[in-house]
């Protein structure tokens, strides 16, 4: 059936033709008010079909999985086609996987009542830590992704994916003072996650981090040194550099960093990679969405730039190999360049002394995401939890403020890199299409950086 | 159009005992091109269908959706939306609408639009593309220029009688020109929505997405400082993007609202009045009826800076004993409806643009947001955006600045509001929002 619909979707003529089938089935539980608010499980399934003629490609999708539903789907997608001869589909091969997927509790097969209950567990303990909780939501979410791609050129490559995320996030006031406080682990793997990091501690800490924050002060506003704190801060990495090495921009020279490979924008301590293979991480994967290996590809050597990330398509306009980084939202989407795990690698530097060596600047010890312009390099990062460093100590808590940059710049304030490497998990948007992924990074000095706060000096 | 309002009927039908059945059923056929250098890049096209179900029985609600517009689909997805009531919580404040009639809103269809041929559209998004780049030398490449449209069917109908259906036609079309001046890239985005192709206009999209870009040329970050900040209609409809989902009267019950408690009080500067209009004529989100089939209607949220109102839905509004605003919306049919503002925007001050550059004299002009989902918090009220801009010296917009942010309580921005041009255009970015140029007295901008 698979090699059927690829030759009807050539049978118009064109270059390329590929089938991507996804069976996806997902649960998700909300817990709001101490009530479960939302409960949500599902069954998605369907097909997309691209073509590509020349530098055209063509898409069409549909969720009828049958001969009939498929060819529709193909005559769909070769609509508007330049005629040409039919291309004959090679032989199907199957693509060896790049990693596989270790799920220790596979989520459909764990009681609906346990997640409820570690959804209760989180809310008692984030409603307990403090008189000033005032709102809790707690969400729990598994998904189970298989899909298949095959393709004219001969590729057939198959991905079984499970994908586990706990969320809490906690609402604490004050007088006049609201304050958020917010925890949302996830990883590749089954209902083992909430063994690795228990519920009733991430309501806690989210709690905590709310409450703590009711004690805010304004933000300071204009240059300053600003110290990272470990995981979260990766979302540095993710708007500064990853974006603007995703070679669609590349090829397109709307990336800042196009025909600069082999410059040095960093200090030794810089190392970036970016690993799909990585075995358990929230953004890894076997095979990408287009068939590609996962792998690990390193972006910056020791502060050089060196490398990028690639699906086929930017790949050939390259003539580079693809770096296993085509990635799609669903069935419905085309696959475009995407980050999978981002990791600054740890560095030689202590925390403590990292911290002691800023006499007035801020520690940013949570994010609540971060956006960048590839063009332009320009970035911005919102600090949700941060606190102001003063002689050395931190010294009370600072209210959200966002860290304005650019790219290639901020690479080169980077004036220490600790040891205490780790991951946060995030999804991350472009182009209209989500994606999961994870960044990574140790505690990080960044000699120079503008905070937005609302206290000009 | 019967033939979908069937399909939600015939769901509706197979309501049995004492339980209610609400079906939201829809079909749209979707398509888009995106042309890059002189030609169509990608071109996709899809036509979903399918009906959400929500089975109420006491004071519990079960959803389910489905694909399957079959007799045999039909009869799956009520099973499967009745099983599910037992999953869920229970809530006095379920009800499903008892809408008696619908009054049509107008302008919502432009019906030459389905005659429109495929290498039409692709010869717009063509055009699009070598406007842009043909505008100007310095514009170096035009990263995406896409035309899309979408032809949709919407119907609704209740186990009560409720039967309602409609049909919208949309087409739109964006242009992102990247600009190079020695080593200064800078990048501009426009776009224009309209119900058919044939009302867009290529030139003006392509003239302004190049000038957005040019204009930031040679921008430079300014010091740190206190001062006037002017809200592009564009940044403006963003802000109050921010806002508008804490205005819905469920994240004031739940406690996840900035604007919690303050109903009656003045929030705003006197001169402003927001309203929300679910049948503004050639708004995004107009619409006669909600995704609940509540009747659409206008809605004053703040008049002259008092907060008078929240936007309901059904189970927000049961639980206040009052009446539904139609502010009920939808993913789509594989999501249960949920409170949002419908068209919301700031009406204007009787003043021009002009007037309000005029006004403010020395002011940052913010064409851009960077960062709005990370900057800003509508529940703490923070908000702290990176822009890229201008200045406006004397009331004339001036050099450009880039790499700064500006910050301030969301609150204390709304009590500063100076003036509302009456240049109001509608964003369908997450929504439907008004942004019109306005005037804020003062916010903090952190730069050098």
């Amino acid at each position: 059936m698979v090699a059927k619909t690829l030759a009807e979707a050539l049978a118009g003529g064109g270059d390329f033709a590929e089938i991507f089938v996804e069976d996806k089935v997902s649960s998700a539980l909300k817990l709001e008010g101490s009530k479960v608010e939302d409960v949500a499980s599902g069954r998605d399934a369907g097909a997309g079909i691209r073509i590509i003629a020349g530098e055209r490609s063509t898409y069409a999708y549909t969720n009828l999985l049958t001969e009939e539903g498929l060819a529709e789907a193909a005559r769909a997608a070769r609509a508007g086609l330049d005629r040409g001869d039919a291309l004959i589909p090679a032989e199907l091969m199957r693509v060896e996987s790049g990693r596989v997927d270790r799920v220790g509790r596979r989520p459909e097969e764990v009681d609906p009542a346990e997640k409820v209950d570690a959804l209760r567990a989180a809310d008692d303990a984030a409603r307990s830590a403090g008189t000033e909780v005032r709102q809790v939501v707690t969400s729990y979410m598994d998904v189970r992704q298989k899909i298949l791609v095959a393709s004219s050129d001969g590729r057939w490559a198959e991905d079984d994916r499970t994908r586990v995320r706990f969320a809490v996030q906690v609402i604490a006031a004050r007088a006049d003072q609201i304050m958020t406080g917010f925890e949302a682990p996830g990883h590749s793997g089954g209902f083992e996650l909430l063994e690795e990091k228990p519920a009733a501690q991430l309501g806690a800490s989210a709690a905590q981090k709310a409450i703590r924050l009711l004690d805010a002060r304004s933000s300071p506003a204009g240059e300053f040194p600003v110290v990272l704190a470990p995981g979260t801060g990766g979302v540095l990495i993710h708007e500064a550099c990853g974006h603007g090495l995703e070679a669609d921009t590349l090829v397109k020279e709307a990336s800042v960093y196009a025909n600069r490979h082999g410059e040095r924008l960093g200090k030794d301590i810089v190392t970036i990679v970016d690993d799909g293979s990585d075995p358990g991480a929230w953004g890894s994967f076997g095979v990408d969405d287009e068939g590609t290996p996962s792998q690990r590809t390193v972006l910056f050597d020791q502060g050089v730039l060196v490398g990028h990330m690639s699906d086929l398509r930017s790949a050939k306009k390259i003539g580079h190999p693809p770096t296993g980084n085509g990635r799609r939202q669903s069935y419905a989407h085309l696959p475009i360049v995407r980050m999978t795990n981002t990791y600054l690698l740890p560095g030689p530097d202590d925390r403590d002394s990292i911290i002691r060596s800023v006499d007035r600047g801020v520690y940013a010890a949570t994010f609540s995401g971060g956006e960048v312009n590839p063009a332009t390099g320009n970035f911005v990062f919102g600090m949700s939890e941060a606190y102001m460093i003063e002689g050395g100590e931190l010294t009370y808590p600072i209210r959200g403020a966002n860290l304005i940059g650019n790219g290639p710049q901020v690479l080169g304030v980077i004036d220490a890199v600790g040891s205490d490497f780790d991951r946060k998990e995030g999804v991350c948007g472009k182009d209209g299409q989500h994606a999961p992924v994870t960044n990574g990074m140790a505690t990080v000095l960044l000699r120079k950086m503008t905070v937005g706060g609302t206290e000009a000096s | 159009m019967t033939e979908l309002v069937d399909v939600a009927r015939a769901i509706a039908d197979r309501a049995t005992g004492n339980e209610q059945v609400e079906a939201f059923v829809t079909h749209s056929r979707d398509f888009e091109v995106k042309a890059y250098q002189g030609q169509a890049e990608t071109v996709s096209s899809a036509e979903p269908r399918g009906a959400g179900v929500r089975v109420l029985d006491g004071n519990k609600i079960g959803f389910a959706f489905t694909t399957a517009l079959s007799e045999e689909g039909l009869t799956a997805v009520v099973a499967q939306a009745r099983a599910n009531v037992s999953f869920a919580n229970e809530d006095d404040a379920l009800a499903f609408s008892d809408a008696a009639a619908f009054e049509e809103v107008t302008g919502l269809m432009d019906k030459a639009q389905a005659a429109v041929a495929l290498e039409e559209k692709v010869a717009f998004a063509v055009a699009l593309e070598k406007a842009t780049r043909g505008s100007d030398p310095r514009i170096r490449t035009v990263e995406e220029a896409a035309y899309s449209d979408t032809d949709t069917e919407i119907a609704i109908a209740t186990s009560a009688g409720l039967v309602g259906g409609y049909r919208r036609t949309d087409a739109w079309c964006y242009s992102v020109a990247i600009a190079t001046d020695g080593d200064d890239t800078q990048v501009g985005f426009e776009f224009a929505l309209e119900r058919g192709l044939a009302a867009l206009d290529v030139d003006l999209v392509a003239r302004r997405s190049a000038e957005r870009a040019l204009g930031v040329l040679g921008a430079a970050k300014i010091p740190s400082a206190r001062m006037p900040v002017v809200f592009e209609p564009y940044t403006a409809g963003q802000f109050l993007g921010v806002m508008g989902g804490v205005l819905t009267a469920e994240a004031v019950q739940k406690g996840r609202s900035l604007f919690a408690g303050k109903l009656g009080e003045e929030i705003a500067a006197p001169g402003a009045t927001l309203v929300d209009d679910g049948r503004a004529e050639g708004a995004p989100g107009a619409a006669p009826w909600d995704a609940e089939g509540t009747p659409t209607q206008r809605t004053n949220v703040i008049e002259s800076g008092r907060l008078v109102s929240y936007l309901y839905d059904i189970p927000s509004a049961r639980r206040e004993h009052r009446s539904s605003t139609g502010n009920a919306a939808r993913a789509g049919f594989k999501s249960a409806p949920g409170p949002s503002p419908s068209n919301m925007a700031f009406a204007g001050t009787g003043h021009s643009r002009t007037e309000v550059l005029a006004q403010a004299g020395r002011a940052l002009v913010v064409q851009d947001f960077h960062g709005v989902h990370s900057g800003a918090n509508p529940i703490s009220g923070d908000f702290s955006v990176g822009v890229t801009g201008h200045l406006l010296e004397g009331g004339v917009v001036g050099r450009p600045v880039k790499e700064v942010t500006i910050a301030a309580p969301m609150l204390e921005i709304l009590r500063g509001i100076v003036a509302i041009a009456d240049d109001r255009r509608w964003l369908p970015f997450g929504g439907s929002y008004g942004g019109a140029t306005t005037l804020v007295a003062e916010m903090t901008v952190a730069g050098l």
